[in-house]
């Protein structure tokens, strides 16, 4: 799982964790993803940039298993994947944390990460009675883990601010040694204290060596926390590049790219 | 001063769930006084849980039925239905009781099937679902009894369900008068509880801080056990547990287990508290919808044979409104209507506030139209008092 010490470039030649090649979506007559081809390496954070219905949210959604793509092929550590619905997508180790959070407001801390995958401490035949004390403990240690500032694990999730849900929905997609964690727009609606706290939760998950992908509106988070980009536009990948230079530098190129006023990427490829 | 602030904060904290308490504590204080004592009786007591043992099962159901954001008019009538088919199980189809009761139990299974067959899958509102229902058992009802009208059930051992006492055990000298084996029940309930309670502080605290203070837990100790050792001796002092205090201590201790302690039971919060993320969660929605609804089948036939039992017959108008004191009940219980909020023992003591109601005011002599009128304001006023401390926590 720890890939820490291992530098960029040993790890650009290893088998990436996740390659979509040739995902092709449509709904009705429109076309949302024409050929696209995302490359995921391991312990490494991309950021998926791109306007209103680039297609960043259905791209993510056939790798998590919401939607099932038209044509193209999957490949988790190199392997052919099928992935019909977010289950498979979960026992193949990827989670997604939602826009939307997909939290229960009604439900504790501590029930929120274990939805649906609660610990068991005895089965009577259909009834199976859950350990909450591992649940609860487990919690604490995550939180503790991803140094999250949330009291206790017995906080119902409606009494929290934004930006500890946002960490609690994170340490659900992310608690279960899940391979790739995909966060739909992990910093909106939040407040820049939030924000700086998410990023650096988005650091420590990558220091611990996880591989993320996060789609977001803001190109400074971006700039701040991944290694390489991607910009889709009108469901094409537009540009693909290292995170480097200067941010005022960096947010011109890639907005360029994003309205469509550049559109040299993939020429630039066939030569 | 730091006992007084603790104490400030922890009844803050808690104060939906103490709100209810305090009222039922009120209203049974209130009737007593009323009442010279009448109300508090061992008699009347054990009355009042006889008469009203059918709604709490309901109650609890509904309870289930709310909490996944659906409601279910359909169980009165299910219930007058199902007691009037138990009935005739065993007076025209001579069906032993030990075979009708599962029989009937099964029936009202297959009902929630039904419902739950429109709710999930073909995504009928369950209003309207089980409006269908309450015309079409309202139908069946009157067609099962059409022939003889209401009919007679000659059973002893059925009956005893609403009507009998669990029998002491024999005398040996001590405490003559007083129901010695509900004493004893008491006496193991309050042990259970407080090595629970016990075991569980300490679990908890190997990682989590905020558990209560210790005088706060050990008075929270003696509190309960106090009260336990109360309701003991008022059901001691007249015939001991009735057979009804039996089957509702056996159904809330049930679906209190399976609500707070299981898998299936967080499931169903997780349901009420956000359908998209638990579906999202890899739970099934249908499945927790079909089970709740099988539930509230199975305890809409036990409350019809309960109320069967307790009547000694099946009657023409059977379960008529019960839906609507089950709702009230989980309402005044602290269920909410929004979904994914409410408890098993709230709506137990929802429907004992309720009970009490109307038994004070039988009691005092009150109109019936002034009854109801007091029922809709205790009605109104628990659910302001649930949506006002619930906007203050957030």
């Amino acid at each position: 799982m720890y890939f820490l010490e291992k530098g960029r470039k040993h790890m650009a030649e290893e088998i990436p964790i996740v390659e979509m090649r040739n995902i092709k979506k449509n709904f009705a007559a429109v076309q949302a993803l024409c050929g696209v081809d995302l490359v995921l390496h391991h312990n490494e954070v991309l950021g998926l940039v791109g306007d209103n219905a680039a297609g960043k949210s259905t791209l993510m959604k056939v790798l998590s298993g919401a939607l099932t793509p038209d044509g193209g092929d999957i490949f988790i550590e190199g392997k052919k994947a099928h992935i019909a619905n977010p289950w498979d997508a979960r026992r193949l180790g990827i989670e997604m944390v939602y826009q939307d959070l997909a939290l229960a407001n009604n439900l504790d801390v501590a029930a929120n990460i274990f939805m649906g995958r609660e610990a068991v401490s005895t089965r009577l035949g259909p009834i199976s009675v859950m350990d909450k004390h591992h649940m609860e403990e487990e919690t604490q240690r995550q939180i503790e883990r991803l140094k999250i500032d949330i009291s206790s694990v017995r906080l119902k999730v409606e009494r929290l601010s934004g930006g500890q849900r946002q960490a609690v929905a994170i340490v659900r997609a992310t608690a279960f040694n899940s391979k790739v964690t995909i966060m739909d727009e992990p910093t909106a609606a939040l407040s820049v204290a939030a924000i700086d706290k998410v990023l650096d939760l988005v650091r420590e998950l990558k220091a611990q060596g996880c591989s993320i992908i996060i789609i977001s509106h803001r190109l400074e988070d971006i700039y701040r926390v991944s290694d390489r980009l991607m910009v889709l536009r009108q469901g094409r990948k537009v540009l693909e590049c290292t995170v480097v230079g200067d941010i005022d530098e960096f947010r011109e190129r890639v907005v360029a790219y994003i309205i469509g006023a550049r559109d040299d990427f993939a020429e630039k490829k066939v030569n | 001063m730091l006992f007084i602030e603790d104490a400030k904060k922890i009844f803050e904290e808690n104060i939906r769930e103490f709100g209810m308490y305090i009222m039922l504590f009120v209203i049974m204080a209130t009737f007593t006084i009323l009442t010279k004592g009448v109300f508090i009786s061992s008699r009347n007591i054990s009355n009042l849980i006889n008469q009203t043992g059918y709604i709490v099962v309901l109650a609890v159901g509904m309870t289930l039925v709310i909490i996944i954001r659906h409601i279910d008019l359909s169980v009165g009538f299910l219930s007058g239905f199902l007691g009037a088919v138990a009935a005739i199980a065993m007076v025209k189809w001579h069906l032993p009781v030990y075979a009708t009761i599962p029989l009937i139990l099964a029936f009202g299974v297959l009902a929630g099937v039904a419902t739950g067959f429109l709710v999930a899958q073909m995504r009928i509102p369950a209003f309207v679902a089980t409006l269908a229902g309450w015309l079409g058992y309202r139908g069946a009802l009157q067609l099962a009894t059409i022939s003889t009208g209401t009919i007679i059930i000659p059973n002893a051992a059925f009956n005893a369900i609403c009507n009998g006492f669990v029998p002491d055990i024999p005398d040996i000298g001590i405490l003559p008068g007083v129901h010695k084996l509900t004493l004893i029940i008491g006496i193991l309930v309050i042990i259970f509880f407080i090595t629970n309670a016990i075991r569980d502080r300490r679990k908890t605290r190997a990682y989590e801080y905020r558990v209560l203070p210790l005088h706060f837990f050990i008075l929270k100790l003696v509190f309960v056990s106090v009260l336990i050792c109360g309701i003991t001796w008022v059901f001691a002092g007249y015939r001991g547990l009735s057979w009804t205090a039996v089957v509702l201590m056996i159904v809330l201790l049930f679906y209190h287990f399976i609500t707070s302690q299981t898998v299936l039971g967080r499931h169903i919060y997780a349901v009420g508290g956000n359908p998209e993320a638990a579906q999202l969660s890899g739970i099934s929605v249908k499945k927790i919808t079909y089970v709740v609804f099988c539930s509230m089948g199975m305890l809409a036939a036990l409350s019809g044979m309960m109320f069967a039992s307790r009547l000694r017959s099946a009657t023409t108008t059977a379960g008529q409104l019960f839906e609507l004191d089950a709702i009230a009940a989980a309402f005044v219980g602290g269920v909410s209507m929004s979904g994914g909020i409410g408890k098993v023992m709230g709506s137990f003591i929802g429907a004992f506030v309720m009970m009490s109601l109307t038994s004070g005011m039988n009691l005092m002599g009150v109109d019936i139209s002034f009854q109801y009128v007091v029922r809709a304001t205790v009605l109104a006023a628990a659910v302001v008092f649930d949506v006002a401390t619930r906007g203050r926590a957030k």
